[in-house]
């Protein structure tokens, strides 16, 4: 039972949190709303409320991502991101699943002191070694290539740590059974310890797009122009030429932010899961 | 040569200077029902998943059908096995479970199809067999574990505790269909539990372990009826046997507390030697209320006062304070008594087990 | 070597392997070349000319004009972001935790923006902050005069940082509710025994219980504050006037832009220095968390 003095400071509550909802949705609503309007109308309205209220849906509603989409490479680069996602998805399970399985299953030498490793180099950001990688990928004359852009992507001490923690936790009778069921430890690991374990693959999965889709410094890096750029990237090269709208822009950046959104959605779960238990996760 | 043998193998682990499994030789036969009974810790697992091979022989030779096994690897043995927590793939359906390892192995499709049928009828899995093992009762996913096992045809069929996690009235009817599967398909068969009773029940032969050391290998009545040792004596059978420190003076022996049991004279001569003292043990059962309608020697009588009991329905187990210890008799269901009660009754003499107080060793009657 | 040690430490290795190898090309071996460069003048367009340069590149760093303001612009946005946006979002996690109504709204209301990728918010807030754009706009409707934000070097790097904590405060407020949501209720009921105030309840219950969330919620938004870069690549350009190019900025553009590894690398270890300093003490903060959450089950049982 709720007293009439909680119910009234409920609603002031309410109130007050509606009020800062506003601060963080009116951007984004403006840039919506101005997403569908030419740049005169957008100025237009730029100071009354129609500024946050999309226009009449008429013939010219979706010029902006008409024009963006017929006039621009973005759809390009929004697949190119698509399928480097795909590809860092599958190796980097391949690869930091296996290393994980290795560290929590199998007894091979220094194991406890290659866990150590990876654990220290879990703490050393990206930042401090990316100017070597770059060295490196334009030693090997890998710019503006999609082997270059994936390479250093892959192996990812975090993710080997994720996987190796959950692994743990699998059974070893399983494994003793599918060994007297005739199944390879190569085979096992395909097609019983990442099925055991779909939570954690399906959260690297989304952490690995999300990250893919959002990086901008590495791929801003290795691709210096043409058509492997990814949707960051490529933004930036449409944003920044002369001829694009305001309007434009706003429907580019709107485009861009809807995977993710559709991402977070579906994974809303496994996301908020791995935000609240791991926390340390650049978002 | 039996059908698997073990020689000499021992287990010793690398941080530890103790042996978990010593000196093990065993010989069993073709067909044969084996149980490996003990408690925790004795070693019979260990000694169960050598033969397997998930575990290392550390030293000693095992041979299945002739062959050395020692370096093979666990799938090129020829054995199944289920496992105690029954380790189903989770993710796949009963019947996946049953026929992944035929598929593995390249068994045509139809033959695959045609066992996966006859062991998901012959264990009543049929309403099951699309489901997936988090959808099983513990019975079910018990049956789905053995299914797996006898679909691959394999000689040799090891168990490690596999009715340990269903309760008690699940576990009887499991132990049956085991022992039926056991006969129909006639698979040699290796049991590891610490119940003696699914021991006693299910086996042909029963190997006694404790401290990694074999006490004793035998068939289930010579286990009861002969116990090498203190420690089998006591395991063996339910309620425990009935152990008294006691003393030999000519024919009689003398509990701690001065009671007397007349002893005829062949077998106190085969104790005479032991004069010290020596352990004298006794089976509940063996205690006998009613001794005058079995012609027992009368001046053997013992009074004690019944302080409690244990209603069976069928029988009854009077606990009583005899000897300097807590004694307890197994007496039917028509001799009705009650705490409080003084009761008579003779202990059979031709029924008592002796035993050496320094090794605990059976005295040879 | 028996044989199933011998196979498995095969199988292990050929299972690590991969990622072995991946990680000594792309951690190990650019780390030791930072650290070596970092005493050298590496200059990777001439790197015959190379020379062993012991501190000098240290020294250097430190009277170049560029780092320090970089230097002195990245403590300036740490101190400005962490408590915007670390008791932002500890405030927005206890309103929100504590609202009846439209919880679900304000939940997705405040994190939507946590779903925008760096690059597209730095593209969205600039056309926010243009002079004439809806901000200040807005703000008219209010009677504050048109603000030049980005393009004033006094405004541009808390401009940034309103932005920046605009974006990243719904993540941290999701992980405050998780801890808010993991307090036992029971405290609160036997506080409410004892007659304690809504504020007594706040201090002597909901913030101890959260402490070490607090700790490493800080910690990690100070640590996402010192990597700071796309914002000013995108909005400012490091501009006006230096105002808002930071350390990892500066990095960048003297490796990858002028090929200065040697003088990059220095600056890459100063501030890795900085930044594991600050990943050790959270390590260390959150075990403590692991043992409190640890030792708090056990009481419950």
């Amino acid at each position: 039972m709720l007293t009439k003095k909680q119910k009234r400071n409920n609603w002031i509550l309410t109130i007050v949190l509606f009020i800062a909802s506003l601060f963080f949705l009116f951007p984004v609503i403006w840039m919506l709303a101005n997403s569908f309007k030419p740049d005169a109308a957008i100025t237009d309205d730029m100071n009354s409320i129609a500024a946050f209220v999309p226009p009449a849906l008429d013939g010219s509603f979706f010029d902006n991502y008409i024009t963006v989409l017929t006039n621009t490479s973005f759809v390009r680069y929004m697949l190119n991101t698509l399928f480097y996602a795909a590809v860092l998805i599958i190796l980097g399970i391949i690869v930091n699943g296996l290393a994980g399985y290795a560290l929590a299953k199998i007894k091979f030498p220094f194991r406890e002191r290659w866990l150590m490793i990876i654990m220290l180099l879990m703490i050393v950001p990206m930042e401090t070694i990316i100017t070597i990688h770059f060295l490196f990928i334009a030693k090997l004359g890998l710019l503006n290539t999609i082997v270059g852009y994936v390479l250093p992507m892959i192996v990812n001490p975090f993710n080997i740590f994720l996987f190796r923690q959950v692994f743990t936790s699998l059974p070893d009778d399983i494994y003793e059974a599918a060994q007297l069921d005739h199944c390879s430890p190569v085979k096992y690991f395909f097609t019983m310890v990442l099925p055991m374990s779909k939570s954690v693959v399906a959260t690297v999965s989304v952490f690995t797009f999300l990250n893919v889709w959002n990086d901008y410094l590495w791929p801003s890096l290795v691709f210096t122009s043409g058509d492997l750029l990814t949707a960051q990237i490529g933004l930036n090269a449409i944003t920044s030429n002369e001829n694009t709208t305001m309007g434009q822009t706003l429907a580019v950046i709107t485009m861009v932010t809807i995977p993710v959104i559709i991402i977070y959605s579906l994974f809303s779960k496994q996301i908020v899961e791995g935000v609240v238990s791991t926390g340390s996760k650049e978002g | 040569m039996g059908f698997i043998e073990l020689k000499n193998v021992c287990k010793k682990y690398d941080k530890t200077d103790k042996n978990a499994v010593t000196d093990f030789n065993l010989s069993i036969e073709e067909k044969e029902f084996i149980a490996f009974v003990g408690p925790s810790g004795c070693g019979k697992s260990t000694t169960l998943r050598m033969i397997a091979g998930f575990e290392e022989i550390s030293s000693g030779e095992l041979y299945i059908d002739g062959k050395k096994m020692n370096e093979t690897a666990p799938m090129d043995r020829g054995i199944s096995m289920v496992f105690q927590n029954y380790a189903l793939y989770p993710h796949m359906t009963v019947e996946k479970n049953i026929s992944y390892g035929l598929k593995n192995m390249k068994v045509p499709a139809d033959e695959i199809k045609r066992k996966t049928d006859w062991a998901v009828k012959i264990l009543g899995l049929e309403e099951y067999r699309y489901r997936k093992p988090k959808n099983l009762s513990g019975g079910q996913r018990q049956r789905v574990a053995l299914g797996r096992a006898i679909v691959k045809n394999q000689k040799v069929f090891l168990m490690d505790e596999p009715l340990s996690n269903l309760d008690a009235k699940l576990r009887v009817s499991m132990r049956n269909e085991i022992s039926k599967l056991h006969r129909e398909l006639g698979s040699t068969t290796i049991y590891v539990t610490h119940d003696q009773v699914e021991a006693m029940t299910m086996a042909d032969r029963i190997v006694i372990m404790k401290d990694g050391v074999i006490q004793q290998t035998g068939a289930p009545m010579e286990l009861y009826e002969h116990p090498s040792n203190k420690f089998v004596a006591g395991f063996i059978g339910s309620p425990q046997m009935n152990f008294y420190n006691v003393r030999l003076d000519g024919n009689t022996i003398i509990f701690k507390d001065n009671n007397r049991v007349d002893l005829p004279e062949t077998i106190a001569e085969k104790l005479s030697k032991y004069k010290n003292g020596l352990i004298m043990g006794i089976r509940g059962e063996d205690i006998k209320l009613d001794a005058q309608n079995l012609g027992l020697n009368q001046d053997n009588k013992q009074k004690a006062v019944i302080d409690n009991t244990e209603i069976m329905g069928n029988e009854n187990n009077l606990y009583f304070e005899f000897g300097g210890v807590t004694s307890v008799a197994r007496v039917s269901k028509y001799e009705v008594s009650h705490i409080g009660d003084t009761v008579e009754f003779v202990m059979m003499p031709h029924r008592m087990h002796f035993f050496d107080p320094e090794t605990e060793k059976a005295i040879n009657l | 070597m028996n044989m199933k040690k011998k196979r498995e430490s095969v199988l292990g290795m050929a299972f690590f392997g991969p990622a072995l190898v991946l990680l000594i090309i792309f951690l190990f071996l650019p780390m030791i070349l930072t650290l070596i460069f970092s005493f050298t003048d590496f200059f990777a367009l001439n790197p015959g000319l190379t020379h062993f340069t012991g501190f000098d590149n240290f020294l250097q760093i430190f009277k170049d004009e560029d780092f320090r303001k970089a230097f002195v612009n990245t403590v300036c946005f740490v101190i400005i972001i962490v408590p915007l946006q670390g008791l932002g979002s500890l405030g927005l996690a206890l309103l929100v935790n504590k609202v009846s109504h439209c919880k679900r709204y304000f939940k997705v209301a405040f994190f939507l923006p946590v779903v925008m990728s760096l690059a597209v918010v730095s593209t969205l807030w600039v056309q926010i902050y243009s002079p004439e754009g809806i901000l200040n706009s807005v703000l008219s409707n209010f009677g504050i005069p048109a603000q030049p934000f980005i393009n004033s070097a006094s405004q541009a790097l808390p401009s940034i940082a309103v932005m920046s904590a605009w974006q990243g405060v719904g993540y941290q407020m999701i992980i405050f509710l998780g801890g808010l949501q993991a307090i036992n209720p029971a405290l609160y009921e036997a506080a409410d025994m004892d007659h304690a105030t809504a504020w007594q309840k706040f201090k002597d219950i909901t913030l101890p219980e959260l402490k070490p969330l607090c700790i490493f919620v800080f910690i990690t938004i100070t640590i996402g504050a010192f990597r700071m870069l796309v914002q000013p690549m995108v909005m400012t350009g490091g501009g006006p006037s230096h105002s808002t190019y930071t350390m990892v900025y500066d990095i960048y553009e003297t490796g990858t832009v002028n090929w200065e590894i040697g003088l990059a690398s220095t600056m890459a270890i100063v501030f890795a220095v900085f930044v594991m300093i600050l990943t050790v003490i959270q390590t260390v903060a959150t075990r403590d968390k692991e043992e409190q959450n640890v030792n708090k089950k056990t009481k419950k049982k």
